[in-house]
This record gives structure tokens, C-alpha cells and sequence, in this order.
């Protein structure tokens, strides 16, 4: 199968890999997975409290070269952005931008999970039930 | 059922009277004559699957009809599908568990849990650093491997528990635990084949 050139250079120059300290009552985390195809990823954003503004976002990502180039992807779409901004951010964006096939959609689905599931993480960390695991995303029909 | 050649009640693959083909059933425990159970004989399929192989053979109905010939190539192609998925406990547990609406998740991960999302990610970030080194990272890679294949032991043999308790009970709280435990199994699978890859 031919991946498109954004694609190919999200996964040979992958950005933003890395991770942030998930203790941090600013930073959200979501790991999120597809059983399916045995995919893991995880993504990570670092939140300015006063702006609601994310500056920084991580992921880690095991799994197909759409996978990692999709929460690359998003990692790039996230900064700067607020919260429920990057809150907004749907797969459809993700799969027109890297040009995914039909067969790799999933692998955007799961970079919008990762997103909402770190924005979760986060919010509920700023609602003071500090969330001791990672929560998985609370998806809605996309 | 009635035979569609003769006419006569048929209720078995051929029928008693003219000795027709009839339609095959499409499901594979009925097709093999099992119950819908998740434990199987293995031996004994593999009887029945030689019987009808031979049953079934192409050279045997060359000189039936149209009709016949195509069921015979329909009831093959039954019996094969069928042997793959019911011989493999992993195949059959997921085929039965299709049928009852647990299918494995494909695209939405709200079914897996945040623990063992967790857990297979430290695992892989472990098996990336152990890749990345040198030759004296092999020892670590095989302690690693026997980890992960004791891990697929264990998640086998909890999986031959929930087969008999669901056999016995029909409860399908035991289908929704079989499907977490399928799911866990998935990723173990992955981590045996990247630290197969790796060791080679």
C-alpha cells in the first residue's frame, strides 16, 4: 500500500515524540488503543492554566505508519490551541490532510480519541479529582 | 426440509432417499454437527472434516447435475472456512462471539481498559530500548520473550476457564470477559512478534 508524502514525512521525521510528566496537574494525558490491529498510542498536552492554551504536546505512538503520522499530526494541530479548541479537532481533518485510505481511518480515529482523552485528562485534574490513570476517551458517534 | 430433488424429507447433508446434496447449513458448528460450544473435540473434528472431504470431493459429482455440482462446491468451501475457525480456539472464540454481538473492536477503544493501555505501552517503550541497544541487550530481549509468552500462557489458560464456565452457564457476562481477555491477547501477540523480530 502507497502512503501519501505527508504520511511518509510525519513518519520519517516524526514530530513531537517524547513524553511529558504525567504527574503534572498541567499536563493531560491519553493512551488510547485498537485491539484490532494492536495499535498503542499514547499523547500528552502541557496546558498554560491562565490562558487555557496548550503549549506543549508529546506523543508515542506503536503501531503503523498512519498512526504515527496522524498523532504527529495532531500534535502539531494542538499547539496553541485551547482546549476546547483542540476539542473540536475531528478524524475527517486528520484523514484530508494526510490523504489516509479507507483502510487507515481507524488510525485517525484513534488520534481523536487520544486528543479528547487527554483534554479529559487534564480537565479532570483541573476539577480537582486528580485522575490517577489516564482516562480513555468518552467518544461520541463520529 | 424437504429434499429439492426428490422430495422426500431431508434433514441430514445428503438425503436418504435419492441421495441428493442438499443446501448446506452456512454456520460451522452446524455444518460439522457440534453443539455451539466454545470447547471442542479437536480429534474428532478433524475426523469428521476427512469424512466429509471426502463426501464432498469434486470427482464424485461429475456426473450430477448442474444444481448439485454447485452446492457441492458451496458445502466445500464450508467445510474449509469451517475447519479453520473452529480448530483454532482463538478463531472459534471470536466467530462465536461475533455471532453474539462482541465483536472485537475495531476502530473505537472505549472497550479496552486504561490499565492494560497502560501496561502494553511500558511494555513496547521496554522492548524500543532494548532494540536500539547493542548485542548486550539480547539477554534482556530473552527474558523479555519468555515474559511475554508466559504472559500469552496465562491469558490462554484463563481463556479455557471462561470457555467452560460460558459452555456450561450460556451467561453472556463470560462472552463480554472472554472479549477483554481476546483483547489483551491481541496486543500479547504483537509484543511476541516484535520481540521474535528483534531476537532474529
Amino acid at each position: 500500500m502507497a502512503y501519501s508524502d505527508k504520511v511518509l514525512d510525519h513518519y520519517n521525521n516524526p514530530r513531537n515524540v517524547g513524553s511529558l510528566d504525567k504527574g503534572s496537574r498541567h499536563v493531560g494525558t491519553g493512551i488510547v488503543g485498537a485491539p484490532e490491529c494492536g495499535d498503542v498510542m499514547k499523547l500528552q498536552v502541557r496546558v498554560n492554566e491562565s490562558t487555557g492554551i496548550i503549549e506543549e504536546a508529546k506523543f508515542k505512538t506503536f503501531g503503523c505508519g498512519s498512526a504515527i503520522a496522524s498523532s504527529s499530526l495532531a500534535t502539531e494541530w494542538l499547539k496553541g490551541r485551547t482546549v476546547d479548541e483542540a476539542l473540536r479537532i475531528k478524524n475527517t481533518d486528520i484523514v484530508t490532510e494526510l490523504s489516509l485510505p479507507p483502510v487507515k481511518i481507524h488510525c485517525s480515529v484513534l488520534a481523536e480519541d487520544a486528543i479528547k482523552a487527554a483534554i479529559n485528562d487534564y480537565k479532570a485534574k483541573q476539577a480537582g479529582g486528580a485522575a490517577v490513570t489516564p482516562a480513555v476517551a468518552e467518544t461520541v458517534a463520529g | 426440509m424437504t429434499c429439492w430433488q426428490c422430495g422426500l424429507p431431508a434433514d441430514a447433508l445428503f438425503c436418504g432417499g435419492c441421495k441428493a446434496l442438499q443446501p448446506p447449513p452456512s454456520g460451522y458448528f452446524e455444518f460439522y454437527g457440534f453443539p455451539r460450544k466454545l470447547a471442542i473435540d479437536s480429534a474428532e473434528l478433524q475426523r469428521r472434516y476427512y469424512a466429509l472431504s471426502r463426501q464432498l470431493h469434486p470427482d464424485r459429482f461429475t456426473r450430477r447435475s448442474a444444481r448439485e455440482q454447485a452446492l457441492a462446491l458451496e458445502a466445500s468451501s464450508i467445510l474449509n472456512d469451517g475447519l479453520r475457525v473452529l480448530r483454532d480456539p482463538v478463531e472459534r472464540a471470536e466467530y462465536v462471539l461475533t455471532a453474539e454481538g462482541f465483536a472485537m473492536p475495531g476502530q473505537r477503544t472505549k472497550d479496552v481498559p486504561p490499565e492494560l493501555l497502560e501496561e502494553v505501552f511500558e511494555l513496547n517503550l521496554a522492548l524500543e530500548e532494548m532494540r536500539s541497544g547493542d548485542a548486550s541487550a539480547r539477554p534482556a530481549l530473552e527474558t523479555a520473550r519468555s515474559h511475554f509468552q508466559s504472559m500469552l500462557n496465562g491469558a490462554d489458560s484463563e481463556l479455557a476457564g471462561l470457555f467452560a464456565r460460558w459452555d456450561e452457564s450460556g451467561d453472556r457476562a463470560e462472552l463480554a470477559r472472554i472479549r477483554g481477555v481476546l483483547n489483551r491477547r491481541k496486543y500479547i501477540t504483537n509484543l511476541v512478534r516484535d520481540v521474535n523480530q528483534a531476537l532474529q
